[in-house]
């Protein structure tokens, strides 16, 4: 009854979105009213939010007669991760991802935007929604009856079945991820919709500025789930899934900054840049979802594959040909003067960009290298440490520079970067002489110190003005720069030791100690272990730390739930590796992560920078009144470059 | 002489070209590498690969003698990688012991190869599965394992009576497995 | 105010000394610590997702690193413990394969990435300076564009529209689920393929024991009459006979299995033996065992 429901939910949707689509085309074209499209644009909504409610009621009733609760459901499953098993495959992911896209469709059409932009915009997102409901309609199809009907299904992925972040980083990754069709469908509408055109970066940005919110936040959980729940005690492993969701994050932070000020300046680059974060998110979205570069390490694989990949390219070539012949060449006439913003932006445009450059062919290595003659291997962690992560470095160096150079001469820029300047010269000096960090690492907590001495000498010149739209920028790139400090303190200074122990045994790492007192078992055969151990910081009163291994016979997988306890400095966390069932003895990998903290405090802080420009712009345009075309004034432009 | 106006010649914007010709390109060799094209079915499960000389595998065995692959020359083995923290290798014992007993007039011997184990863990699980006479040879650090190759267990290799390994079965193996890959090589 | 300038080029000497120096001595003294770390982290893990053997838990990961403590202790140098490895797990357990050949992409593209972003920029900061009839050709139309141009538009993107939905139905058909294996070899054909080569080298216990097997799998006639056969050679009449009276219950006029039963009968019921082998005569004439059970016959 519910698949029936389901089925027939995502045929209505895919004719709705079929007839949304066009329904905005003839408002594009011929000036239609757009009541009927707006209205099919929310039935849309509806479907998939039917969809969405249908499978998830089909999760929580371990209706095991559609496939996918068959092949994800699981009656011992708990309630919270029974629910969040809907996002915890790529059919139900799907809807969620149709859910998403279709809600923001719903708030585009929603919004007053000059008309023709917002119609042609329409039609991208509408086509978007049209490709996706298509692919979950015909190939993906969740709600296929199963017969028999099997009693009982094997759950999600133990790994998603540990972390209560589970609930929370799929959707706003997702929020993220398809909140970027926006600044593409503005980008692809703007060469069409004639003078009107010219007005989308103004349009486009807070909603370029929520979607990167959501994706930073998404980004920064993931890496807290990774660190929390896979066990080897790092955050980032440069693996296919993780670096899909970066791509896009990079080009669109580059795009966030060459649409700040007279954005006109920079139109080619706002396009590309518009354009291209999206394609990416298509092509993680291909990546990650067909198991073409996972395969390595014989994932599943999925038939949405090819489908996926001639959507890419269909992206691609639509951008290239609307963007590329059409380009509105309104590019100023006058050359800027070497140290200026304008410079400063682009040079941080051209590093984003490399570094995309870099992943992006670091990700796809694998694809092209089995066609190409070469050995099917993914590119190791190694290459990114050599290739990006100097190259951070410099967007690092540039990001603290940049605000120094306001309009003004050379001498001045100098000075206001005086203090900045050796206050990092001294951290390099200090941090260098007392302890070895590497010259990677040294040179990010040099580079990081700059960026927050001079964000901190820019405070109350910014808390002087009025607005909250004031500190959001300058919150986020804190965030940034906090995050660099994390990164390179935690593992620079990281240290780990793994040995068996005996019940009764110490293993050390620098200050810390862990004793083992003993392995419990619990459940049935063996399908939890436990090892209780005490352990001891400095000499301090020692505190009990129970890291497990839990083995779920449904999937065959042994996960590990490392014991982690978090300091304002440093982390100690340990896993334990392995249990002999002979003696009670255990093999324990103790780690000591300095500074991981500040990672996730530096990620909250950018996510919610970037939430809070995006709320100052729509505030401040909300202030200005609805925007004529092409009649910004200069001083909301300059204050909106003062927010980023 | 009077000129006649030229027209500007329009320009041929040179990226978008190039920009699709890359696309197009890059798109092409993915699609030829995508894998569910029938290039490389089957991913890594069972890889037959040529056959190679098996490397050496000799020590005590868990019940005190002595096992040396050299001395099983002109059988064929099945060396069996597990340890009893592996669930599946649990499942799969009882079968391929079977296999091993079935079969054991046609010259089969079987091997069991115990991965950083505990030799008590290892005999409670040989009772529980009823594998009780198998040879095992424990390898309580995994170097062995390793020098063999070892992705994880359970794995499992087919060595011909010439001592090269002409199969291997990475995961679970199954009895339509044993009967396409290790059967024919009794036989002959 | 002449010591201002002197004493803030002092300090900036004295800072970039300093801080020389903390990166000469940061930059000596890291990475060297553990020749066992160095080798393991550029070693893929083949048991999980892009871990390295330093970094992962799982138990193989934890062998290999005590392979190559082993190997590092005997003093085999990080090359020798690569090719080691390499040798039993092929160029995948390399986290950073050496740049030749097609790894040279990893370093093109993002060199080509930076000098076209480069050149961009640098077109964006320096325009060149343009002709007043270099505007571009067609101002932007105002309002939308003419009939019979957003006709056509209309007819176009509709039908492009249509055509994605549709090569995606057709693409969704063609793969559809992931396809069956690829014919997989008859588990019973196999066990009689290998029961009649038993029974080729004579060892016809054996063989019927591989019958017994295949009829476990499936139960049929044609490989009950082969154990039946089978089992008459192995010299078990009764269970030969048994068998073959299973055939015929099934098929009351089959020729094999009154050949078999009664030449079981022989051995068991001498007396039933000559009416069964009759029977088999008059269904079977042109048997190729029917002239040897006439002269049976005519011998008893």
């Amino acid at each position: 009854m519910l698949g029936e429901l389901g089925t027939s939910s995502l045929t209505v949707g895919l004719l709705c979105a079929t007839l949304t689509a066009l329904l905005w085309l003839r408002v594009a074209l011929f000036g239609a009213p757009t009541r009927p499209a707006r209205l099919a644009t929310a039935a849309t909504l509806a479907t998939a939010a039917v969809a969405c409610g249908v499978l998830e009621a089909a999760l929580l009733r371990h209706d095991f007669s559609v496939r996918f609760v068959a092949e994800n459901g699981g009656r011992r499953v708990p309630l919270y991760y029974t629910v969040t098993s809907l996002w915890s495959a790529l059919d139900g992911s799907l809807l969620l991802w149709l859910l998403v896209l279709a809600g923001y469709a719903v708030l585009l059409a929603g919004r007053r935007h000059p008309p023709r932009l917002q119609a042609y915009a329409m039609v991208v997102v509408s086509a978007v929604t049209v490709f996706f409901f298509a692919l979950s309609c015909f190939a993906a199809s969740p709600f296929r009856a199963v017969d028999p009907v099997p009693p009982d299904g094997p759950g999600p992925n133990p790994l998603l079945q540990q972390h209560p972040a589970m609930g929370v980083h799929p959707p706003l990754l997702y929020v993220g991820y398809i909140g970027l069709v926006v600044p593409f469908a503005f980008a692809l509408a703007a060469p069409l919709a004639g003078r009107e055109g010219r007005s989308w970066l103004r349009v486009a940005r807070p909603w370029t500025l929520v979607a990167w919110a959501a994706l930073t936040a998404g980004i920064g959980l993931g890496a807290w789930w990774s660190y929390a729940v896979l066990g080897w005690g790092g955050y980032w492993a440069w693996d296919p899934v993780e670096n899909a969701s970066l791509l896009p994050w990079l080009t669109a932070t580059a795009f966030l900054h060459t649409a700040l000020g007279p954005g006109a300046r920079r139109a080619g680059w706002n396009l590309v840049l518009a354009c291209a974060s999206f394609v990416l998110v298509l092509l993680g979205t291909f990546l990650t979802r067909s198991g073409a570069v996972a395969s390595v390490h014989a994932f599943t694989e999925s038939p949405l594959g090819p489908m996926l990949l001639g959507f890419v390219l269909l992206a691609v070539v639509a951008s290239t040909i609307l963007t590329g012949w059409r380009t509105p060449e309104l590019a100023g006439r006058t050359a800027s003067p070497v140290l200026s913003r304008n410079t400063a932006v682009l040079v941080n445009g051209v590093l984003l960009v490399t570094i995309a450059a870099v992943v992006l062919i670091g990700t796809i290595f694998p694809l092209l290298s089995g066609p190409l003659g070469g050995v099917r291997t993914s590119v190791g962690p190694g290459y990114y440490h050599r290739t990006a992560l100097p190259l951070a470095i410099v967007v690092l160096l540039a990001m603290g520079v940049t605000p120094a150079l306001r309009v003004g001469d050379r001498t001045q820029a100098l000075r206001r970067l005086a203090v900045p300047g050796a206050v990092a010269l001294a951290t390099v000096a200090v941090v260098g002489l007392l302890s070895r960090p590497g010259l990677p690492a040294l040179s990010a907590f040099g580079t990081a110190a700059f960026v927050l001495t001079g964000l901190a000498g820019q405070l109350p010149d910014r808390l002087r003005r009025s607005g909250r739209g004031r500190l959001a920028g300058l919150v986020a790139h804190a965030g940034i720069a906090l995050v660099a400090v994390g990164v390179a303190g935690s593992s620079a200074y990281g240290r780990d030791a793994e040995r068996t122990l005996r019940t009764g045994e110490t293993l050390r790492v620098a200050d810390v100690s862990v004793r083992l007192v003993g392995v419990d078992r619990r459940g049935d055969s063996g399908m939890a272990v436990r090892a209780r151990l005490r352990l001891s910081e400095s000499g301090d009163a020692e505190r009990a730390v129970t890291p497990a291994l839990r083995y779920h016979p449904a999937r065959d997988t042994a996960v590990t739930v490392p014991a982690i306890d978090t300091g304002l400095l440093r982390d100690t966390y340990v896993t334990l590796i392995a249990v002999s069932p002979d003696d009670g003895s255990a093999t324990l990998r103790l780690a000591v992560n300095p500074l991981v903290g500040l990672l996730w405090a530096g990620g909250a802080l950018t996510a919610a920078g970037g939430l809070g420009s995006a709320l100052a712009t729509a505030r401040r345009r909300r202030r200005v009144g609805t925007p004529r075309e092409g009649a910004q004034p200069a001083s909301v432009a300059v204050r909106a470059g003062a927010a980023g | 002489m009077i000129r006649p106006v030229r027209r500007r010649p329009r320009r041929v914007p040179v990226w978008p070209p190039l920009v699709l010709a890359v696309t197009v390109a890059v798109g092409v060799v993915v699609a030829v590498g995508l894998p569910s094209g029938s290039t490389s079915p089957g991913g890594d499960a069972g890889t037959a690969g040529p056959p190679v000389q098996a490397p050496a595998l000799s020590g005590p065995t868990l019940d005190g003698g002595r096992f040396d692959l050299a001395d099983a020359h002109g059988h064929v083995l099945l060396v069996n990688v597990f340890a009893s923290w592996c669930g599946p290798c649990r499942d799969e014992l009882p079968l391929l012991v079977d296999a091993g007993r079935r079969w054991s007039p046609q010259g089969l011997r079987l091997v069991g190869l115990n991965v950083r184990d505990g030799s008590e863990a290892v005999r409670a699980l040989l009772d529980e599965t009823g594998a009780a006479g198998l040879t095992v040879l424990p390898d309580p650090d995994g170097t062995r394992a390793v020098d063999w190759g070892v992705r994880g267990v359970p794995e499992t290799f087919v060595v011909d009576r010439d001592g090269r390994i002409v199969d291997r079965q990475r995961g679970v193996v199954t009895r339509q497995w044993l009967e396409q890959r290790v059967a024919p090589l009794l036989a002959g | 105010m002449r010591w201002r300038p002197a004493a803030g080029t002092l300090v900036l000497v004295a800072l970039l000394a300093a801080a020389a120096a903390g990166l000469a001595r940061s930059a000596a003294g890291a990475g060297q610590d553990d020749p066992v770390r160095s080798v393991t982290a550029d070693l893929r893990c083949p048991a999980c997702q892009g871990e390295s053997v330093a970094d992962s838990r799982s138990p193989i990961a934890a062998a290999m690193r005590q392979a190559v403590a082993d190997q590092v202790a005997q003093g085999h140098s990080r090359d020798e413990v690569r090719r080691w490895f390499v040798q039993r797990y092929g160029p995948d357990v390399l986290a950073d394969p050496p740049a030749r050949g097609v790894e040279l992409l990893l370093w093109a593209v993002p060199a080509l990435t930076l000098l076209a972003a480069g050149y961009a920029a640098r077109r964006t900061l320096r325009p060149r300076p343009r002709r007043t009839d270099d505007l571009p050709a067609a101002p932007p139309a105002d309002g939308p564009p003419p009939g019979g141009a957003a006709r056509r538009a209309w007819r176009w993107s509709a039908l492009g529209l249509i055509t994605v939905v549709v090569s995606v139905a057709v693409a969704a058909r063609g793969l559809d689920r992931p396809r069956p294996d690829p014919a997989p070899a008859d588990p019973v054909a196999v066990a009689v393929g290998l029961a009649r080569d038993l029974e080729a080298q004579d060892r016809y216990d054996a063989a019927a024991q591989m019958y017994r097997e295949a009829l476990r799998d499936r139960p049929d006639d044609t490989i009950r009459l082969r154990l039946a056969f089978a089992l008459l050679r192995a010299g078990d009449a009764t269970g030969a006979g048994q068998a073959a009276q299973e055939v015929l219950s099934h098929a009351p006029d089959s020729p094999d299995g009154l050949l078999v039963l009664g030449l079981a009968q022989r051995r068991t019921r001498p007396a039933e033996a000559p009416r069964t082998l009759r029977r088999f005569l008059t269904v079977a004439p042109e048997h190729p065992a029917a002239p040897e059970i006439t002269r049976l016959l005519a011998a008893a």
